[in-house]
């Protein structure tokens, strides 16, 4: 192909394209979307994202998140000054006794582990952690690879 | 809330020119009234601003061809594929352009025929070929925009529109063999 024959190419092609008038829309389109405007106005306001709402409610809405948030603040810090609050504290403490006793299990676990690393030596510790960096690198050098072939521009 | 009446006004005045965006880019009639829809609909969002703007037209046009890419990128890799299968189609056998003449054509078929053959021509160019085509052509978009739009090689996109123009040529010119008296 010649640059003089492309060049012309593009002219006609250029010409034959800009004179294409628009095409006639479906008569069904505006009936289309009529309906589908109609479908969401029947949508009630509360169920529409917050920037939907009528203006009115927003700011009615913003006024009253920002009260109670103010008022909880606020019902937090009289508590935390009330005559009771060191036994309601202890109170609280109780209810979650249970999790103590996990973090104990946890915590003789985690010592059995520990000893059976120490018994089998820091070269094993080091080669578990070479292979485990291996098919890291692995994982991402196969991954990339992949990604490459799969969005590699034509 | 926006006049009903007026945005019905101003959808029957764009509903052509929005329909033929997509329906040129995704050369399907229901997937485009779907894309006009869409892109009405968002027009509808914001109705109080386009209302008075000198520039709704080119914001619709905009939309449209966003929207209409969007839908394409969906079936990238299965359009992809087929433009590869497509492209022994395309020998660079470069001939004389024979575009008919407009005096001489139209002694045969009328104008409005004729866009009918370049738009039937236009939709059965592979999407491949037709997207960055209609994007260079009808939306005025540079290679480097239309490389940078469709997220491909600004080699590809240039071979692809000369593919394309070489395409066109060639079924208008059979198109047009056909229609004509012996």
């Amino acid at each position: 192909m010649n640059s003089e024959y492309e060049k012309q190419l593009e002219l006609e092609v250029n010409r034959e394209l800009q004179q294409l008038a628009d095409l006639p829309a479906p008569a069904t389109l505006a009936k289309r979307v009529r309906l589908a405007i109609e479908q969401r106005r029947r949508i009630k306001w509360y169920m529409q994202p917050w920037q939907n709402w009528p203006m009115p409610l927003r700011v009615g809405a913003l006024a009253l998140l920002l009260t109670m948030f103010g008022g909880l603040c606020f019902v937090s810090w009289r508590l935390t000054r009330a005559a009771g609050f060191a036994a309601a504290l202890e109170e609280v403490g109780a209810l979650f006794s249970g999790l103590n006793s996990i973090w104990n299990v946890i915590n003789v676990l985690f010592g059995a582990v520990v000893l059976v690393f120490k018994h089998l030596g820091t070269g094993f510790l080091l080669g578990c952690a070479a292979i485990a960096g291996l098919a890291y690198a692995l994982c991402i050098g196969l991954g990339t690879a992949w990604v490459r072939l799969a969005f590699a521009r034509r | 809330m926006s006049d009903p009446q007026q945005f019905e006004a101003f959808m029957l005045k764009y509903q052509n020119m929005v329909f033929s965006t997509a329906m040129r880019l995704l050369a399907n009639p229901s997937e485009a009234e779907d894309v006009a829809q869409e892109v009405f609909l968002k027009a509808f969002e914001r109705f109080d601003d386009l209302q008075q703007s000198p520039t709704a037209g080119g914001w619709l046009k905009t939309v449209a061809t966003n929207m209409s890419l969007n839908h394409l990128t969906r079936y990238r890799s299965r359009w992809s594929f087929f433009s590869e299968l497509l492209k022994s189609n395309d020998a660079d056998d470069a001939e004389p352009i024979e575009f008919a003449a407009p005096d001489t054509f139209e002694q045969d078929v009328e104008q409005a025929d004729r866009h009918q053959l370049v738009d039937k021509a236009l939709q059965k160019l592979p999407p491949a070929q037709r997207v960055p085509l209609v994007l260079f052509h009808l939306e005025g978009l540079s290679y480097e925009q239309i490389a940078a739009k469709l997220n491909v090689s600004l080699g590809k996109v240039k071979t692809d529109i000369f593919r394309a123009r070489e395409a066109l040529r060639k079924r208008l010119r059979s198109q047009l063999d056909e229609i004509r008296p012996a």
